[in-house]
């Protein structure tokens, strides 16, 4: 029962990263790839009608955190104060500039909203990296699981170089997903992009592979997934040049979600794992959890309401797919 | 400071900016399925108008909701670890919930609604109007509920180890608290939304000039018209039934509040009805009371004569801060009774056809919009300034339930930072909405959204 719910609090995150990656990554190459107001337009519309409905996989996923491991919600938010508002500011950046775009013509507007996006976007990659980098290598904690250490311990090397590459991944995934919505020049542009980002994600991804074997302990599972990860990124790749394009993005959606797959493998069965993961410790999901009745009721609403939302969620997707346009 | 300090007024100033937004999303949502369904049904373009231009308002509204809300359903871990550890397994369940039956709903079929108006049929936005209605709904809830529990407790166990965790969630879910105080918090966004359709379309009648005449004048007899039914039906039912059944809740359940409520000091039999006078905590009496003999007892417990505690009855440590609860309350009361005046007025011109033609009751409809929402953070200032010096009433105190690592600083740093981006929230709100309504249904579609080509 305890290790259902650490998988479904691991689904909702991998949810999370391969639906809102996409509009942080179309986000992110947008200055790169959009060459005119038009086309950051467009870029902008393809994520519209889905961003909001994206993130409710965060706030969902937050929430039920909350109801499952109510332990690790509150050491975990309160421990690492700062930069949980920082991500709030930022999402909150992110939203406003998506939302309030649209509803006056002026140039310096968008350009203004356009930056507001572009950054806010960057900087949550960057910070879910490093936070995900954390967890993988642990972090200095208290008896109930408390973050004792300070704001320089979490941009330790190992956090930053995975920081960076969350960057990369999500700039790859969320060009796949333009091209996927997109026709015409801002299309090739993208689909250019994304070869090249494609050598910096591979690189990365082995370096930061390698940088894990350093900082933590790994299990077959691990490994495993890791496999599928790299299979997902080499499909991607093929599919991308052969201009298969919901391949493509599958492929990099299969990338994803092994990475997320791969990383909750290495923490289980800890939520926070204390530094260093060398030795085994940590805030762990048996300490963390409710009575077995209240998660028994608890995961069973979640699982219900999220197969739910797939199906309608799926219907509503396919009925809004298709190549988007600028301003008709 | 102390800390607690600083985490309330923090949860107070995000909490009362948030909330403006979705009373106006679960007050309007009705209002643009309705248009929805009736635009797909008759296919009338100027009912699609009406239903773009408010479904328009609705995501300008939710937009801002939405980006709002992300920090409440985070500030319960950052702010309140202590609270959340002790009580995650209830009262995270409810916004579990919420999150996946509610936000899921109203977000993906928004996104339908509103963006792709051009590339969806009548009838599927029609659908997708209901959907974000239910999801609205069910939201408020489901927030409703997580609050009535903080309020009064059911369905829970307390374990060895401190931790409260859930024994029945039916229990939870099925509280008749939450259920009248969910009712009630309906009514209030109900009337809001009453007032506000009503106050734009009277706004669009005044207004009409020779050359906008015909377009103002049928939007306007339009909002005019469906806002005051509303406002009028809602205006009703927050005082009968829902906020008479609260009232009686609270007599049952949390005595303390209703005496501060009041302003009540001494336990008497016969207590009188305070309807204004200034509350002298100090001295234990209200300065220059207008009060109604006996009728408090009568509300309370349905008998003239009935004993009623006042707070004179409780240790002093148990008392919620006397002077916001009194003032909240006697605001949120005094401003419900107006409404139904007002309402009252508007209908009788409207049944005897003399509403269009007579402006000073087209002025006060549309000046009124702003007091809804004066009314509902009043309501939620005397519900929870009320339950005070609980966070879980008769379970958890406020001041044992912050973060235990999170210092002053820290709080005070994210006030500021909260301030400063919801003040140019704000004024961005403003400037946008005005517009909009400025422009109005019968004017230049705008970028996306506004378009009818959809619908003919």
């Amino acid at each position: 029962m305890i290790t259902a719910s650490f998988v479904l609090i691991a689904f909702m995150i991998a949810g999370y990263v391969l639906l809102d990656g996409y509009d942080l990554g179309v986000a992110a190459i947008a200055p790169i790839v959009a060459a005119s107001d038009d086309d950051r337009l467009t870029a902008m519309k393809s994520i519209g009608p889905f961003w909001n409905g994206n993130e409710v996989f965060l706030v969902a996923g937050g929430a039920i955190l909350f109801a499952l491991f109510p332990q690790a919600y509150a050491s975990s938010f309160s421990g690492f104060y700062l930069p949980f508002i920082i991500v709030l500011w930022l999402l909150m950046g992110r939203g406003i500039a998506l939302e309030l775009r649209e509803h006056f013509p002026s140039r310096i507007w968008h350009q203004f909203w356009d930056a507001c996006f572009t950054i806010a976007s960057v900087l949550l990659a960057l910070l879910f990296g490093v936070a995900l980098g954390n967890l993988i290598r642990g972090v200095p904690l208290d008896a109930q699981g408390y973050f004792t250490g300070t704001f320089g311990f979490l941009l330790n090397w190992y956090a930053v170089l995975v920081g960076v590459f969350a960057v990369c991944v999500l700039a790859l995934h969320g060009a796949t997903f333009l091209v996927l919505r997109t026709a015409g020049p801002l299309a090739e542009r993208t689909r250019a992009f994304a070869g090249r980002m494609w050598i910096a994600v591979f690189v990365l991804f082995a370096g930061v592979t390698a940088a894990t074997f350093a900082v933590h302990p790994i299990h077959g599972w691990a490994i495993g997934f890791g496999a599928l990860a790299t299979c997902g990124l080499v499909a991607a790749r093929v599919f991308l040049s052969r201009r298969a394009e919901l391949p493509a993005f599958l492929g990099s959606s299969a990338f994803l979600a092994a990475l997320i797959a791969a990383a909750a493998s290495t923490i289980f069965p800890y939520l926070i794992p204390a530094f260093p993961a060398w030795n085994a410790g940590g805030l762990s999901m048996n300490q963390a959890a409710p009575t077995a009745g209240a998660l028994a009721s608890a995961l069973g609403v979640s699982v219900f309401g999220m197969i739910a939302v797939l199906v309608y969620g799926g219907i509503v997707w396919r009925m809004l797919a298709g190549k988007v346009y600028g301003g008709e | 400071m102390e800390p607690v300090l600083a985490d309330r007024l923090q949860f107070a100033f995000t909490i009362m900016f948030h909330y403006l937004f979705p009373i106006t999303t679960m007050g309007l949502a009705p209002f643009v399925a309705w248009f929805t369904v009736r635009a797909a049904r008759t296919r009338e373009v100027e009912l699609a108008r009406a239903a773009a231009f408010w479904t328009k308002i609705f995501t300008i509204n939710f937009a801002v909701g939405v980006v709002t809300g992300i920090p409440m359903e985070f500030q319960f871990g950052t702010n309140w670890a202590a609270f959340s550890a002790k009580a995650g397994a209830v009262v995270g369940q409810p916004l579990a919930l919420e999150g996946v039956y509610a936000f899921f709903l109203e977000s993906i079929f928004l996104g339908a609604l509103f963006y792709a108006r051009r590339e969806i049929p009548s009838r599927l936005q029609a659908v997708s109007a209901i959907f974000v209605w239910l999801g609205s709904w069910l939201s408020g809830f489901f927030i409703v509920d997580t609050d009535a529990w903080m309020q009064h407790p059911v369905g829970y166990t307390v374990s060895a180890d401190g931790t409260i965790q859930m024994s029945s969630l039916a229990a939870v879910l099925g509280s008749p608290f939450a259920w009248w105080q969910f009712l009630h918090v309906l009514c209030g966004a109900l009337v809001t939304g009453g007032f506000v359709v009503a106050g734009i379309g009277a706004y669009y009648l005044l207004r009409s000039d020779a050359v906008r005449q015909a377009q103002d004048e049928r939007f306007g007899r339009l909002f005019v018209r469906t806002g005051v039914v509303v406002a009028l039906v809602f205006s009703l039912l927050a005082i009968f039934p829902t906020g008479d059944k609260n009232g009686d809740d609270v007599t049952k359940d949390q005595p303390v509040k209703l005496a501060a409520m009041e302003g009540l000091f001494q336990t008497q039999k016969g207590a009188p009805l305070a309807i204004i006078g200034m509350p002298d905590v100090q001295n234990h009496t209200l300065i220059d009371p207008v009060e109604v003999p006996d009728v408090l007892s009568f509300l309370a417990y349905g008998n003239f004569k009935a004993n009623v505690k006042g707070l004179n009855a409780y240790a002093a440590a148990l008392w919620p801060p006397m002077e916001l609860t009194y003032y909240a309350y006697h605001v949120m009361v005094g401003l419900g009774t107006i409404f139904v005046g007002i309402a009252v007025l508007a209908a009788l011109f409207l049944w005897r056809s003399a509403l269009f033609r007579t402006p000073i009751v087209l002025w006060l409809l549309m000046l009124a919009m702003p007091f809804p929402y004066i009314a509902n953070e009043a309501g939620w200032v005397t519900t929870e300034v009320g339950r005070q010096p609980w966070i879980i009433y008769g379970i958890m105190r406020t001041a044992n339930a912050a973060s235990p690592t999170v210092v002053t600083g820290e709080t005070i740093f994210t006030l500021i930072g909260f301030v400063g981006m919801y003040f140019i929230l704000g004024v961005l709100f403003l400037y946008l909405v005005l517009r909009e309504i400025a422009i109005g249904p019968s004017g230049e579609p705008a970028a996306h959204g506004g378009s009818i080509e959809a619908v003919s």
